[in-house]
Protein backbone atom coordinates (compact mmCIF):
# COMPACT_ATOMS: atom_id res chain seq x y z
CA UNK A 1 0.00 0.00 0.00
CA UNK A 2 2.70 2.18 1.33
CA UNK A 3 4.29 1.54 -2.59
CA UNK A 4 1.57 2.40 -3.85
CA UNK A 5 0.81 5.47 -2.24
CA UNK A 6 4.67 6.96 -3.16
CA UNK A 7 4.63 5.97 -6.74
CA UNK A 8 1.01 7.32 -6.89
CA UNK A 9 2.52 10.51 -5.46
CA UNK A 10 5.05 11.16 -7.77
CA UNK A 11 5.22 10.74 -11.82
CA UNK A 12 7.63 11.26 -14.42
CA UNK A 13 5.79 14.50 -15.16
CA UNK A 14 6.49 15.85 -11.87
CA UNK A 15 9.77 14.56 -12.17
CA UNK A 16 10.53 16.61 -15.68
CA UNK A 17 8.93 19.71 -13.68
CA UNK A 18 10.85 19.18 -10.75
CA UNK A 19 14.56 19.08 -13.43
CA UNK A 20 12.62 22.32 -15.07
CA UNK A 21 12.85 24.26 -12.13
CA UNK A 22 16.26 23.16 -10.83
CA UNK A 23 17.54 24.19 -14.25
CA UNK A 24 16.25 27.04 -14.01
CA UNK A 25 16.78 28.59 -10.04
CA UNK A 26 20.10 26.66 -10.53
CA UNK A 27 20.90 28.80 -14.21
CA UNK A 28 19.80 31.99 -13.04
CA UNK A 29 21.38 31.94 -9.04
CA UNK A 30 24.68 30.83 -10.96
CA UNK A 31 24.34 34.19 -13.42
CA UNK A 32 24.06 35.98 -9.91
CA UNK A 33 26.12 34.40 -8.10
CA UNK A 34 29.30 34.35 -10.86
CA UNK A 35 28.60 38.28 -11.45
CA UNK A 36 28.52 38.69 -8.22
CA UNK A 37 32.14 36.74 -6.96
CA UNK A 38 34.30 38.22 -10.44
CA UNK A 39 32.58 41.84 -9.76
CA UNK A 40 32.27 42.10 -6.23
CA UNK A 41 34.34 39.67 -4.47
CA UNK A 42 37.14 39.40 -7.21
CA UNK A 43 39.06 42.70 -6.61
CA UNK A 44 39.25 41.67 -2.80
CA UNK A 45 40.90 38.15 -3.45
CA UNK A 46 43.77 37.75 -1.88
CA UNK A 47 46.94 38.77 -2.29
CA UNK A 48 46.03 41.74 -4.03
CA UNK A 49 46.98 44.00 -7.00
CA UNK A 50 50.14 45.83 -5.71
CA UNK A 51 52.47 43.83 -8.64
CA UNK A 52 51.99 42.12 -11.88
CA UNK A 53 52.56 38.74 -10.45
CA UNK A 54 50.23 39.27 -6.93
CA UNK A 55 47.07 40.68 -10.01
CA UNK A 56 48.42 37.48 -11.88
CA UNK A 57 47.26 35.40 -8.86
CA UNK A 58 44.00 37.92 -8.34
CA UNK A 59 42.52 37.10 -11.66
CA UNK A 60 43.84 33.33 -11.35
CA UNK A 61 41.97 33.21 -7.99
CA UNK A 62 38.92 34.49 -9.25
CA UNK A 63 38.66 32.33 -11.58
CA UNK A 64 38.75 29.60 -9.92
CA UNK A 65 36.26 30.80 -7.89
CA UNK A 66 34.15 32.01 -10.83
CA UNK A 67 34.03 28.22 -12.63
CA UNK A 68 33.03 26.82 -8.79
CA UNK A 69 30.42 29.37 -8.04
CA UNK A 70 27.89 26.91 -10.34
CA UNK A 71 29.02 23.64 -8.88
CA UNK A 72 28.31 25.33 -5.16
CA UNK A 73 25.20 26.71 -5.94
CA UNK A 74 23.99 23.23 -7.82
CA UNK A 75 24.80 20.72 -4.91
CA UNK A 76 23.55 23.08 -2.58
CA UNK A 77 20.40 23.83 -4.64
CA UNK A 78 19.98 20.22 -5.47
CA UNK A 79 20.31 19.51 -1.48
CA UNK A 80 17.37 21.66 -0.50
CA UNK A 81 15.38 20.98 -2.97
CA UNK A 82 15.82 17.34 -2.12
CA UNK A 83 15.46 17.88 1.37
CA UNK A 84 12.25 20.37 0.74
CA UNK A 85 10.15 18.09 -1.91
CA UNK A 86 11.32 15.15 -2.32
CA UNK A 87 12.04 14.08 1.56
CA UNK A 88 10.40 11.10 2.88
CA UNK A 89 6.76 11.44 4.23
CA UNK A 90 5.67 10.01 7.32
CA UNK A 91 4.52 7.02 7.27
CA UNK A 92 6.28 6.28 3.99
CA UNK A 93 8.21 3.64 4.54
CA UNK A 94 9.02 2.57 0.50
CA UNK A 95 12.09 2.38 -0.84
CA UNK A 96 13.14 5.21 -3.57
CA UNK A 97 12.59 3.76 -7.36
CA UNK A 98 15.69 1.32 -8.64
CA UNK A 99 18.46 3.54 -10.38
CA UNK A 100 19.48 2.63 -13.51
CA UNK A 101 22.46 3.19 -15.28
CA UNK A 102 22.34 6.09 -17.72
CA UNK A 103 24.91 6.57 -20.62
CA UNK A 104 24.34 9.68 -21.61
CA UNK A 105 24.53 10.89 -18.14
CA UNK A 106 28.12 8.96 -17.29
CA UNK A 107 29.66 10.29 -20.80
CA UNK A 108 28.39 13.84 -20.09
CA UNK A 109 29.89 13.36 -16.45
CA UNK A 110 33.23 11.69 -17.72
CA UNK A 111 33.44 14.36 -20.92
CA UNK A 112 32.70 17.51 -18.78
CA UNK A 113 34.62 17.21 -15.65
CA UNK A 114 37.62 15.97 -17.77
CA UNK A 115 37.49 18.65 -20.10
CA UNK A 116 37.10 21.50 -17.10
CA UNK A 117 40.33 19.42 -15.45
CA UNK A 118 42.34 19.72 -18.77
CA UNK A 119 41.52 23.33 -19.12
CA UNK A 120 42.23 24.58 -15.92
CA UNK A 121 45.33 22.46 -16.40
CA UNK A 122 46.30 24.41 -19.62
CA UNK A 123 44.99 27.80 -18.61
CA UNK A 124 47.37 27.21 -14.63
CA UNK A 125 50.48 26.21 -17.31
CA UNK A 126 49.99 29.88 -19.59
CA UNK A 127 49.00 31.84 -16.13
CA UNK A 128 52.57 29.90 -14.47
CA UNK A 129 54.63 31.19 -18.05
CA UNK A 130 53.01 34.79 -19.25
CA UNK A 131 53.62 36.38 -15.84
CA UNK A 132 56.97 34.99 -15.37
CA UNK A 133 57.37 32.19 -13.25
CA UNK A 134 53.72 34.33 -11.55
CA UNK A 135 56.14 35.38 -8.84
CA UNK A 136 57.59 31.69 -7.77
CA UNK A 137 60.82 30.88 -7.56
CA UNK A 138 62.43 29.19 -10.42
CA UNK A 139 65.79 28.45 -9.49
CA UNK A 140 69.31 29.56 -10.71
CA UNK A 141 68.42 28.98 -14.33
CA UNK A 142 64.50 30.84 -14.34
CA UNK A 143 62.99 29.64 -17.97
CA UNK A 144 60.46 32.58 -17.86
CA UNK A 145 61.32 36.22 -17.95
CA UNK A 146 59.80 39.02 -18.09
CA UNK A 147 58.99 40.26 -21.20
CA UNK A 148 61.20 43.24 -22.46
CA UNK A 149 64.04 42.66 -19.99
CA UNK A 150 67.33 42.03 -19.96
CA UNK A 151 70.23 41.35 -17.45
CA UNK A 152 72.76 43.72 -19.42
CA UNK A 153 74.11 44.97 -16.14
CA UNK A 154 74.23 43.66 -12.49
CA UNK A 155 76.50 46.13 -11.58
CA UNK A 156 74.72 49.45 -12.65
CA UNK A 157 70.58 50.00 -13.46
CA UNK A 158 68.66 53.04 -14.85
CA UNK A 159 64.89 53.32 -14.50
CA UNK A 160 62.84 53.01 -17.75
CA UNK A 161 65.39 51.10 -19.18
CA UNK A 162 65.01 47.15 -20.04
CA UNK A 163 68.26 46.45 -17.48
CA UNK A 164 66.19 44.74 -14.82
CA UNK A 165 66.87 45.59 -11.25
CA UNK A 166 68.59 43.00 -8.66
CA UNK A 167 67.90 42.44 -5.50
CA UNK A 168 69.27 39.82 -3.76
CA UNK A 169 67.55 38.68 -0.38
CA UNK A 170 69.89 37.06 1.96
CA UNK A 171 67.84 34.69 4.67
CA UNK A 172 69.50 34.42 7.85
CA UNK A 173 68.19 33.24 11.19
CA UNK A 174 66.57 35.29 11.78
CA UNK A 175 66.45 38.48 9.89
CA UNK A 176 66.19 39.05 5.78
CA UNK A 177 68.16 41.51 4.61
CA UNK A 178 68.64 43.16 1.00
CA UNK A 179 71.52 43.36 -1.25
CA UNK A 180 71.00 45.86 -4.24
CA UNK A 181 74.42 44.84 -6.55
CA UNK A 182 73.62 47.90 -8.87
CA UNK A 183 74.31 50.39 -6.48
CA UNK A 184 77.61 49.86 -5.28
CA UNK A 185 76.26 46.23 -3.68
CA UNK A 186 74.92 48.14 -0.14
CA UNK A 187 73.37 45.29 1.73
CA UNK A 188 70.47 46.97 3.98
CA UNK A 189 67.63 45.43 6.09
CA UNK A 190 65.07 47.86 4.26
CA UNK A 191 63.56 46.32 1.20
CA UNK A 192 62.60 49.36 -0.80
CA UNK A 193 61.31 48.78 -4.78
CA UNK A 194 60.56 51.00 -7.79
CA UNK A 195 56.91 51.39 -9.02
CA UNK A 196 56.54 50.48 -12.36
CA UNK A 197 60.15 48.93 -12.88
CA UNK A 198 60.27 45.14 -13.34
CA UNK A 199 62.59 43.80 -10.27
CA UNK A 200 64.46 40.52 -10.35
CA UNK A 201 64.66 38.70 -6.63
CA UNK A 202 67.89 36.75 -6.09
CA UNK A 203 67.12 34.87 -3.13
CA UNK A 204 69.39 32.94 -1.04
CA UNK A 205 70.49 31.90 2.60
CA UNK A 206 72.99 32.19 4.81
CA UNK A 207 72.12 29.27 7.19
CA UNK A 208 69.52 27.26 6.87
CA UNK A 209 66.14 27.10 4.99
CA UNK A 210 64.17 29.95 4.76
CA UNK A 211 61.27 31.19 2.44
CA UNK A 212 61.19 34.50 1.17
CA UNK A 213 57.45 35.23 1.42
CA UNK A 214 56.45 38.84 -0.01
CA UNK A 215 52.37 37.93 0.42
CA UNK A 216 50.92 40.92 -0.84
CA UNK A 217 53.66 41.07 -4.18
CA UNK A 218 52.65 37.77 -4.66
CA UNK A 219 55.80 36.51 -4.42
CA UNK A 220 57.49 33.56 -2.63
CA UNK A 221 60.76 31.83 -2.90
CA UNK A 222 62.65 29.41 -0.82
CA UNK A 223 66.18 30.55 0.18
CA UNK A 224 68.59 28.20 0.47
CA UNK A 225 72.08 27.84 1.01
CA UNK A 226 74.06 27.76 -1.61
CA UNK A 227 71.62 28.31 -4.04
CA UNK A 228 70.73 31.92 -5.85
CA UNK A 229 66.58 31.60 -6.48
CA UNK A 230 64.68 33.97 -8.79
CA UNK A 231 61.55 35.13 -8.83
CA UNK A 232 60.22 38.17 -10.72
CA UNK A 233 57.77 40.67 -10.43
CA UNK A 234 56.89 44.47 -11.27
CA UNK A 235 55.12 46.57 -8.46
CA UNK A 236 52.49 48.42 -9.81
CA UNK A 237 51.35 50.65 -6.68
CA UNK A 238 53.39 52.27 -3.96
CA UNK A 239 52.68 51.44 -0.57
CA UNK A 240 54.09 48.64 2.28
CA UNK A 241 53.93 44.78 2.22
CA UNK A 242 55.08 42.41 4.07
CA UNK A 243 57.94 40.03 3.87
CA UNK A 244 57.51 36.95 6.17
CA UNK A 245 59.72 33.73 6.17
CA UNK A 246 57.23 30.70 5.17
CA UNK A 247 59.58 28.22 5.91
CA UNK A 248 60.01 26.83 9.75
CA UNK A 249 63.24 27.84 10.19
CA UNK A 250 64.13 27.97 13.85
CA UNK A 251 62.82 29.03 17.40
CA UNK A 252 62.51 32.79 16.18
CA UNK A 253 61.24 32.13 12.65
CA UNK A 254 57.59 33.85 14.04
CA UNK A 255 59.47 36.58 13.82
CA UNK A 256 61.19 36.86 11.04
CA UNK A 257 58.90 39.48 9.16
CA UNK A 258 60.02 43.06 7.84
CA UNK A 259 57.96 45.50 6.17
CA UNK A 260 59.04 46.74 2.65
CA UNK A 261 58.21 49.97 0.80
CA UNK A 262 56.78 50.25 -3.33
CA UNK A 263 58.10 54.04 -3.51
CA UNK A 264 58.03 56.22 -6.81
CA UNK A 265 60.84 55.31 -8.63
CA UNK A 266 62.80 59.16 -8.04
CA UNK A 267 62.49 58.37 -3.97
CA UNK A 268 64.05 54.92 -4.78
CA UNK A 269 66.72 56.50 -6.55
CA UNK A 270 67.08 58.88 -4.06
CA UNK A 271 67.09 56.42 -1.59
CA UNK A 272 69.88 54.22 -3.23
CA UNK A 273 72.16 57.16 -2.83
CA UNK A 274 71.16 58.03 0.88
CA UNK A 275 71.36 54.46 1.92
CA UNK A 276 75.06 54.02 0.08
CA UNK A 277 76.45 56.39 1.18
CA UNK A 278 75.49 55.73 4.70
CA UNK A 279 76.66 51.98 4.19
CA UNK A 280 79.50 52.86 2.42
CA UNK A 281 81.85 52.20 5.74
CA UNK A 282 80.04 48.28 6.23
CA UNK A 283 79.65 47.81 2.51
CA UNK A 284 83.83 47.55 1.76
CA UNK A 285 83.18 44.72 4.27
CA UNK A 286 81.25 42.69 2.56
CA UNK A 287 81.97 39.71 0.48
CA UNK A 288 82.26 40.58 -3.42
CA UNK A 289 78.49 40.30 -4.99
CA UNK A 290 77.61 36.94 -5.69
CA UNK A 291 74.79 34.89 -6.47
CA UNK A 292 75.18 32.84 -3.03
CA UNK A 293 77.63 32.55 -0.20
CA UNK A 294 79.47 29.70 1.38
CA UNK A 295 78.65 30.42 5.13
CA UNK A 296 81.77 28.73 6.10
CA UNK A 297 84.62 30.53 3.44
CA UNK A 298 85.41 33.40 5.88
CA UNK A 299 88.39 35.04 5.32
CA UNK A 300 90.38 33.39 8.20
CA UNK A 301 94.22 34.83 7.14
CA UNK A 302 93.80 37.43 10.06
CA UNK A 303 91.97 35.96 12.50
CA UNK A 304 93.85 32.51 12.66
CA UNK A 305 96.62 34.83 13.21
CA UNK A 306 95.15 35.73 16.36
CA UNK A 307 94.98 32.26 17.94
CA UNK A 308 94.09 32.37 21.16
CA UNK A 309 90.53 32.64 20.20
CA UNK A 310 88.34 31.08 22.89
CA UNK A 311 84.57 31.12 23.03
CA UNK A 312 83.58 29.54 19.64
CA UNK A 313 85.82 31.09 17.61
CA UNK A 314 88.83 28.69 15.47
CA UNK A 315 87.35 26.76 12.76
CA UNK A 316 84.13 28.06 12.40
CA UNK A 317 81.13 25.94 12.24
CA UNK A 318 81.51 23.53 9.26
CA UNK A 319 77.63 22.36 8.37
CA UNK A 320 79.19 18.77 8.37
CA UNK A 321 80.52 18.45 11.96
CA UNK A 322 77.39 19.25 13.61
CA UNK A 323 76.48 18.08 17.43
CA UNK A 324 73.17 18.04 17.66
CA UNK A 325 71.34 18.63 21.30
CA UNK B 1 39.89 -6.05 44.55
CA UNK B 2 36.67 -4.95 44.75
CA UNK B 3 34.95 -2.61 42.36
CA UNK B 4 35.40 0.62 44.67
CA UNK B 5 39.31 -0.07 45.19
CA UNK B 6 39.47 -0.47 41.35
CA UNK B 7 37.69 2.49 40.71
CA UNK B 8 40.03 4.73 43.43
CA UNK B 9 43.11 3.00 41.83
CA UNK B 10 42.08 3.92 38.24
CA UNK B 11 41.28 7.76 39.34
CA UNK B 12 44.60 8.22 41.41
CA UNK B 13 47.07 6.81 38.80
CA UNK B 14 44.89 9.04 35.96
CA UNK B 15 45.32 11.90 38.62
CA UNK B 16 49.29 10.68 38.92
CA UNK B 17 49.67 11.26 35.72
CA UNK B 18 47.89 14.41 34.99
CA UNK B 19 49.99 15.92 37.49
CA UNK B 20 53.42 14.44 36.27
CA UNK B 21 52.47 16.00 33.05
CA UNK B 22 51.61 19.29 34.27
CA UNK B 23 54.60 19.19 36.24
CA UNK B 24 56.82 18.79 33.48
CA UNK B 25 55.16 21.32 31.33
CA UNK B 26 55.55 23.97 33.51
CA UNK B 27 58.72 23.24 34.84
CA UNK B 28 60.90 22.35 31.78
CA UNK B 29 58.70 22.76 28.82
CA UNK B 30 57.35 25.66 30.02
CA UNK B 31 60.24 27.62 32.24
CA UNK B 32 61.18 30.64 30.88
CA UNK B 33 63.98 32.76 32.46
CA UNK B 34 63.47 35.10 35.09
CA UNK B 35 62.43 39.28 33.74
CA UNK B 36 64.59 41.40 34.94
CA UNK B 37 62.32 44.67 35.61
CA UNK B 38 63.84 47.88 35.27
CA UNK B 39 60.36 50.00 34.96
CA UNK B 40 60.70 51.13 38.50
CA UNK B 41 64.23 52.26 38.24
CA UNK B 42 63.89 55.19 35.76
CA UNK B 43 64.53 58.69 36.27
CA UNK B 44 64.61 61.54 34.66
CA UNK B 45 63.42 59.68 31.48
CA UNK B 46 66.65 57.10 31.42
CA UNK B 47 66.95 54.15 33.20
CA UNK B 48 70.47 51.61 32.79
CA UNK B 49 70.49 48.20 31.91
CA UNK B 50 73.72 46.65 32.49
CA UNK B 51 74.20 43.01 30.64
CA UNK B 52 77.34 40.50 30.36
CA UNK B 53 78.73 38.26 28.51
CA UNK B 54 80.56 35.20 29.11
CA UNK B 55 82.58 31.98 27.62
CA UNK B 56 80.77 29.68 29.35
CA UNK B 57 77.63 28.97 31.54
CA UNK B 58 79.32 27.47 34.35
CA UNK B 59 75.74 28.12 36.67
CA UNK B 60 73.68 25.64 34.45
CA UNK B 61 73.92 22.01 33.35
CA UNK B 62 75.50 23.40 29.84
CA UNK B 63 78.60 24.48 30.97
CA UNK B 64 80.11 25.00 27.57
CA UNK B 65 77.63 27.54 26.30
CA UNK B 66 77.72 31.32 25.74
CA UNK B 67 75.30 33.39 27.34
CA UNK B 68 74.34 36.45 28.62
CA UNK B 69 73.41 37.68 31.90
CA UNK B 70 71.51 40.52 33.30
CA UNK B 71 72.08 42.79 35.87
CA UNK B 72 69.31 42.52 38.61
CA UNK B 73 68.39 46.06 38.95
CA UNK B 74 67.55 45.22 42.82
CA UNK B 75 70.45 43.31 44.00
CA UNK B 76 73.20 44.08 41.70
CA UNK B 77 73.89 40.27 40.88
CA UNK B 78 73.92 39.23 37.42
CA UNK B 79 70.92 36.68 37.25
CA UNK B 80 71.28 34.10 34.30
CA UNK B 81 68.40 35.36 32.09
CA UNK B 82 67.90 37.26 28.76
CA UNK B 83 64.44 38.70 29.73
CA UNK B 84 64.39 42.09 30.88
CA UNK B 85 61.81 44.88 30.95
CA UNK B 86 62.16 48.76 30.37
CA UNK B 87 59.40 51.61 30.36
CA UNK B 88 58.80 52.67 27.49
CA UNK B 89 59.50 56.24 25.82
CA UNK B 90 62.50 55.82 27.70
CA UNK B 91 65.89 56.51 27.32
CA UNK B 92 67.74 53.17 28.00
CA UNK B 93 71.17 53.44 28.55
CA UNK B 94 72.68 50.08 27.91
CA UNK B 95 75.88 48.80 29.35
CA UNK B 96 77.91 45.34 28.03
CA UNK B 97 80.34 43.57 29.86
CA UNK B 98 81.99 41.54 27.32
CA UNK B 99 83.84 38.46 28.79
CA UNK B 100 83.55 36.20 25.38
CA UNK B 101 86.62 36.22 22.95
CA UNK B 102 85.95 36.84 19.08
CA UNK B 103 83.84 34.94 16.40
CA UNK B 104 83.91 36.35 12.92
CA UNK B 105 80.37 37.23 11.93
CA UNK B 106 78.79 35.61 9.47
CA UNK B 107 77.24 38.60 7.89
CA UNK B 108 79.66 41.40 7.91
CA UNK B 109 76.17 43.51 7.90
CA UNK B 110 76.16 43.17 11.72
CA UNK B 111 79.24 44.81 12.22
CA UNK B 112 77.08 47.87 11.55
CA UNK B 113 75.86 49.86 14.89
CA UNK B 114 72.26 50.78 14.01
CA UNK B 115 69.47 51.93 16.01
CA UNK B 116 71.65 53.66 18.39
CA UNK B 117 71.32 57.39 19.46
CA UNK B 118 73.90 58.98 17.17
CA UNK B 119 74.65 55.50 15.50
CA UNK B 120 77.62 54.78 17.53
CA UNK B 121 78.57 52.93 20.94
CA UNK B 122 81.54 53.63 23.08
CA UNK B 123 83.76 50.93 23.57
CA UNK B 124 86.68 50.80 26.55
CA UNK B 125 89.08 47.67 27.02
CA UNK B 126 89.75 46.24 30.29
CA UNK B 127 93.31 44.20 30.22
CA UNK B 128 92.78 43.12 33.55
CA UNK B 129 94.22 46.01 35.40
CA UNK B 130 92.92 48.95 33.85
CA UNK B 131 90.05 50.37 31.80
CA UNK B 132 91.14 52.31 28.81
CA UNK B 133 89.11 55.44 27.54
CA UNK B 134 86.17 54.84 25.68
CA UNK B 135 85.79 55.44 22.00
CA UNK B 136 83.15 55.65 19.79
CA UNK B 137 82.95 53.77 17.20
CA UNK B 138 80.40 52.79 14.39
CA UNK B 139 82.17 49.53 11.94
CA UNK B 140 83.52 46.84 13.10
CA UNK B 141 85.39 44.58 10.64
CA UNK B 142 85.22 40.84 12.62
CA UNK B 143 86.73 39.10 9.63
CA UNK B 144 90.11 40.86 9.61
CA UNK B 145 90.38 42.03 13.12
CA UNK B 146 88.20 39.46 14.84
CA UNK B 147 86.94 42.43 16.89
CA UNK B 148 83.32 40.72 17.49
CA UNK B 149 82.55 38.10 20.22
CA UNK B 150 78.90 38.69 19.99
CA UNK B 151 75.48 41.13 19.09
CA UNK B 152 73.07 42.68 20.67
CA UNK B 153 70.40 43.01 17.81
CA UNK B 154 66.73 44.18 18.67
CA UNK B 155 65.03 43.35 14.88
CA UNK B 156 62.09 45.01 15.74
CA UNK B 157 63.06 48.33 16.88
CA UNK B 158 66.56 48.48 13.96
CA UNK B 159 69.05 48.12 16.30
CA UNK B 160 72.24 46.23 16.26
CA UNK B 161 75.06 46.68 18.02
CA UNK B 162 78.35 44.60 18.05
CA UNK B 163 79.88 43.40 21.21
CA UNK B 164 83.80 44.40 21.04
CA UNK B 165 85.75 41.47 22.23
CA UNK B 166 89.39 41.73 23.87
CA UNK B 167 91.94 42.76 21.78
CA UNK B 168 94.97 40.66 22.36
CA UNK B 169 96.39 36.60 22.23
CA UNK B 170 97.18 37.10 26.09
CA UNK B 171 94.09 38.50 27.03
CA UNK B 172 91.92 35.89 25.23
CA UNK B 173 94.26 33.21 26.83
CA UNK B 174 93.00 34.69 30.23
CA UNK B 175 89.40 34.91 29.65
CA UNK B 176 87.19 34.67 32.68
CA UNK B 177 86.33 30.93 33.46
CA UNK B 178 83.58 30.93 35.80
CA UNK B 179 80.38 32.86 35.15
CA UNK B 180 78.67 35.58 35.84
CA UNK B 181 82.65 37.06 35.89
CA UNK B 182 82.28 39.25 39.35
CA UNK B 183 83.53 37.00 41.72
CA UNK B 184 86.85 39.31 43.21
CA UNK B 185 88.98 36.54 43.37
CA UNK B 186 90.80 33.83 41.28
CA UNK B 187 91.10 34.92 37.40
CA UNK B 188 87.39 36.49 37.36
CA UNK B 189 89.27 39.59 38.63
CA UNK B 190 91.93 39.50 36.03
CA UNK B 191 89.30 38.32 33.29
CA UNK B 192 90.20 40.97 30.16
CA UNK B 193 86.71 41.84 29.05
CA UNK B 194 85.12 45.04 27.07
CA UNK B 195 82.66 47.57 28.36
CA UNK B 196 80.44 48.53 25.38
CA UNK B 197 77.98 51.57 26.05
CA UNK B 198 75.42 52.65 24.13
CA UNK B 199 71.96 54.38 24.18
CA UNK B 200 68.40 54.31 22.54
CA UNK B 201 65.12 54.98 23.12
CA UNK B 202 61.93 52.89 23.40
CA UNK B 203 58.71 52.97 21.86
CA UNK B 204 55.98 55.00 23.31
CA UNK B 205 53.63 51.94 23.15
CA UNK B 206 53.68 48.55 25.43
CA UNK B 207 55.57 45.65 23.11
CA UNK B 208 57.59 43.03 23.83
CA UNK B 209 60.45 42.80 21.27
CA UNK B 210 63.07 40.00 20.87
CA UNK B 211 66.63 40.23 20.75
CA UNK B 212 69.39 38.20 19.77
CA UNK B 213 72.87 37.96 18.64
CA UNK B 214 73.79 37.21 14.95
CA UNK B 215 77.40 36.09 15.88
CA UNK B 216 76.55 32.40 14.78
CA UNK B 217 78.38 31.10 18.32
CA UNK B 218 76.86 28.05 18.88
CA UNK B 219 79.53 25.84 18.98
CA UNK B 220 79.63 22.72 17.44
CA UNK B 221 75.91 22.84 16.64
CA UNK B 222 74.71 23.10 12.57
CA UNK B 223 75.57 26.70 11.08
CA UNK B 224 76.51 27.52 14.73
CA UNK B 225 73.13 28.78 15.24
CA UNK B 226 71.54 25.92 18.00
CA UNK B 227 72.36 25.41 21.70
CA UNK B 228 72.74 29.03 23.16
CA UNK B 229 71.61 30.64 19.73
CA UNK B 230 68.51 28.87 20.26
CA UNK B 231 67.24 28.81 23.34
CA UNK B 232 65.90 31.96 25.91
CA UNK B 233 67.89 32.35 28.47
CA UNK B 234 71.38 32.17 26.58
CA UNK B 235 72.02 34.29 23.38
CA UNK B 236 68.54 35.41 22.50
CA UNK B 237 65.69 37.14 24.70
CA UNK B 238 62.91 39.26 25.15
CA UNK B 239 62.78 42.91 25.98
CA UNK B 240 59.35 44.44 27.58
CA UNK B 241 58.71 48.04 26.57
CA UNK B 242 56.37 48.44 29.33
CA UNK B 243 54.23 51.56 29.70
Amino acid sequence: MAAEASSAARTPRDDSRDGMWLLIIWIALSVIGCLLVALVWGPHMPPGAQSSSAASQQTDITVLAVLATPVVIGVLLYLGWALAFWRQRPGDETDAAPIHGNTKVQATWIIGTAAIVLSLAVYGTIELISPAGAGAGEGPQPIWKPAGTTTASVTSWAPGTSNILQVQVIGQQWAWTYRYPQFGGFETTQLMLPVGEPVQFNVTSLDVIHSFWAYTLGVKADANSGVNNVAYTTPEHTGQFQVRCAELCGIWHGSMYNTGDVVPVADFVKWTQTTSTQLADVTKLLPPYAASYDPTAINMGKINAALGLTGAGGGFYNPADPEQP
Amino acid sequence: MSLPARVVTLVVAFLAVVAGGIFVAFEFIGAQPPVENYTSYAKGGQVDVTLMTTAQTTVTNKPDWVTYFIKNPNTGDFDHTTSFAVPANTRVNVTILGYDGCTPLRNPLWGKVAGTIGGVEDVAFNNGKTTSASQPLTTFDSWANCSIQHTFAIPGLGINVPVASPTTLAENNALCGTSPCVDATADQAKAPHSVVTFSFVTPKTDGTYRWQCFVPCGLGYVDGNGGPMATPGYMMGQMEVQS
